[in-house]
């Protein structure tokens, strides 16, 4: 009897409170800014070091630079930056490796697709992916 | 009996619009099938977890109409949650082939979708589009409970589209 009593105090005192589901699809969910979605890759920061693809685990990323227009400047620039997300496992790495921070992470995690060649992001769809960009990369 | 809406006048027509329901027995299905689809439970590695998660209080998957079965018989799609071994994939053939038609493949996490860390492994099949068809690859690793409620959105998409328009939708 005591038990259920118990019980009961528990569910009315529950009842009145707010449900602590979240209304995802219709509001938009709020995420710490740790959170890692996609990367983001801003071009003209890259100094095309290669540390990020040397360090990948399952090496997703691969990139190619060329060289400056200037024929004194010895500075290469980059070409082409690929991610395979289908094997990106999303371990930070190469944005804790990347010594003037090209690549970043954002919170974007909205990333389902019909086939798995959508999931092969280039420069040009890492570079656009500005929304939502990890604020403090170095902690 | 065909209808034409050719014949008829533009204020007709508007009138139609708004006052009859005009569809298909397919469309209606499958908005009855999106409204409802009952996924497999295929939790095979960590992205488990983040799945069971979607189905608790946090990310009620109650709201869409999804509810786990245990059973592939009473299911209409399989959500493959993880790594698919090579002594794993035959079993899982032969859940998807007791599944009821129609049914639909979710491939949650990058496991799923390509082998994710393990795809220099010998013992793991690099994407479980090699075993069973895929409708919806998730990737992530793993995704986290709302990715998943966005892959769910995805394939009610993809299911009413398809009998909207008749084809097969892959890439947009």
């Amino acid at each position: 009897m005591l038990g259920i009593a118990k019980g009961l105090a528990y569910t009315l005192k529950r009842l009145g409170q707010d449900s602590i589901t979240h209304n995802y699809p219709d509001e938009p969910l709020d995420l710490p800014d740790r959170f890692r979605g996609i990367q983001t890759f801003y071009p003209e920061k890259c100094i095309v070091c290669n540390q990020c693809v040397a360090i990948c685990p399952t090496n997703c990323i691969t990139l190619t630079g060329k060289k400056h227009p200037d024929p004194n400047n010895k500075k290469r620039i980059i070409d082409t930056y690929d991610i395979n997300f289908e094997i990106c496992i999303l371990c930070d790495l190469c944005t804790e490796v990347c010594p003037t921070e090209a690549v970043v992470m954002s919170n974007n995690f909205e990333l389902a697709a019909y086939s798995r060649d959508e999931l092969f992001k280039d420069l040009d769809w890492l570079n656009e992916n500005r929304k939502n960009v990890r604020e403090v990369n170095r902690p | 009996m065909d209808l034409n809406f050719e014949d008829l006048t533009l204020e007709e027509q508007e009138e139609l619009k708004r006052n009859v329901l005009t569809t298909t027995v397919d469309q209606l299905k499958a908005w009855v099938r999106s409204h409802s689809m009952w996924p497999l439970t295929f939790g095979l590695a960590c992205c488990a977890i983040e799945m069971m998660g979607t189905g608790a209080s946090h990310f009620d998957q109650d709201r869409f109409g999804v509810m786990f079965r245990a059973s592939p018989r009473q299911a209409d799609v399989m959500i493959v949650a993880g790594t698919v071994t090579k002594k794993m994939a035959p079993v899982l053939r032969r859940l998807y082939d007791q599944m009821p038609e129609p049914k639909w493949v979710i491939a949650m996490g990058v496991c799923a979708t390509a082998g994710g860390p393990y795809v220099r492994s010998y013992s793991v099949v690099k994407g479980v589009d090699q075993v069973v068809p895929v409708d919806v690859y998730i990737p992530g690793c793993p995704p986290n409970p709302a990715a998943l409620i966005y892959g769910i959105n995805k394939l009610k998409e993809k299911i009413r589209l398809e009998a909207k328009t008749g084809k097969r939708v892959s890439s947009q």
